[in-house]
């Protein structure tokens, strides 16, 4: 079939620039253009989980982040002013260089000591992929059923509603309370002595 | 660099239709997704701990949270190829992830506008107020 060999190339693509737009975001002067990496970043990753056979998951995340939440920041750095920023002899970086190249090595030893737990049982994994290569589905990333229409949206819909019932029902408590609040916080100082 | 020519020969071998034995090193497996959100989620912590923009800050957060549902989809992903538990598990934990993400950045952004309106500025330096 075709699949196996593309999608492989297809990871690594979408995986390499991922991590590409994650350096950028984090590195970028302008809040804007951190703002633009991070939705090629959210993109990328949502590419990644149709590789993995989610494809709802994939659209909400494209409906949710890159449409919702990305464009409040936008409008939120285009309501503050952040031209300080954008001057060259401004600093951008805090100066908790050690705090955070320590935390980032505690994190990496904790990841690499965990993985290396993982490749002790190799087995575990192996007989994982020897069984996936087995399976009509090639190993990692292809979709199940290539050419038939997805049941994942279907499914998931299903165990949303039967196992996750009382989640759901609290997440939109939730979301409820977050428009509350978001409304209450950003009211100006007229609309406040009105209320008060 | 021969294991980098057999894996490409495979790769070819494989999109051309040939059948092949051997499943490529290179496939992406579980612990491939492992690392790729385990980098995902160093650059935002990195982030996090070493940017003066508070906004800049919040857009890290949302980079951990997205390396998480990556991890969650990778795990649901492999126990829906070894039948182990329900293989939805994972992607109703991502979905609500993403509800919380989105109520956090309405929350923290409304905190930042309240907080520009006061204090003029986003840079964290200058807010300071419960710092010992």
């Amino acid at each position: 079939m075709l699949g196996q060999g593309i999608e492989t190339w297809v990871f690594y693509a979408l995986a390499f620039t991922a991590l590409i737009m994650a350096i950028f975001v984090v590195t970028a002067r302008s809040a804007v253009h951190s703002a633009l990496f991070l939705i090629s970043t959210l993109v990328t990753v949502s590419g990644l989980f149709l590789l993995l056979g989610a494809e709802f998951v994939m659209g909400a995340q494209i409906l949710v982040y890159v449409g919702g939440v990305m464009v409040l920041f936008l409008f939120v750095i285009m309501l503050v002013n952040v031209k300080e920023e954008e001057k060259e002899s401004t600093r951008i970086f805090t100066r908790q260089y050690i705090p955070a190249v320590v935390l980032v090595f505690l994190l990496g030893g904790a990841f690499l000591f965990s993985m290396s737990r993982l490749r002790n049982e190799h087995d575990f994994l192996n007989e994982a992929e020897s069984k996936m290569a087995q399976a009509p589905a090639p190993a990692g990333s292809p979709a199940v059923d290539a050419g038939k229409n997805s049941k994942n949206t279907q499914t998931l819909g299903e165990a949303l509603y039967n196992q996750a019932a009382l989640p759901f029902e609290v997440a939109s408590v939730l979301l409820l309370v977050a428009i509350v609040g978001s409304v209450l916080l950003a009211r100006g100082r007229k609309q406040e002595k009105i209320f008060d | 660099m021969h294991s980098l020519l057999t894996t490409l020969l495979f790769q070819i071998g494989n999109a051309a239709g040939q059948t092949v034995a051997a499943p490529s090193p290179w496939a992406p497996k579980l612990s491939t997704f492992i690392t790729l959100s385990f980098l995902l989620f160093i650059l935002g912590v990195a982030g996090v701990l070493t940017r003066r923009n508070i906004i800049i800050i919040f857009m890290s957060i949302e980079l951990i949270l997205n390396a998480v549902n990556l991890n969650m989809i990778a795990f649901s992903r492999y126990w829906q190829l070894t039948g182990g538990g329900n293989a939805n598990t994972g992607q109703i934990f991502t979905i609500f992830i993403i509800v919380v993400a989105a109520a956090e950045a309405a929350i923290g952004l409304g905190i930042v506008i309240a907080m520009y309106r006061n204090r003029e500025t986003v840079s964290i330096d200058e807010i300071d107020l419960l710092k010992w």
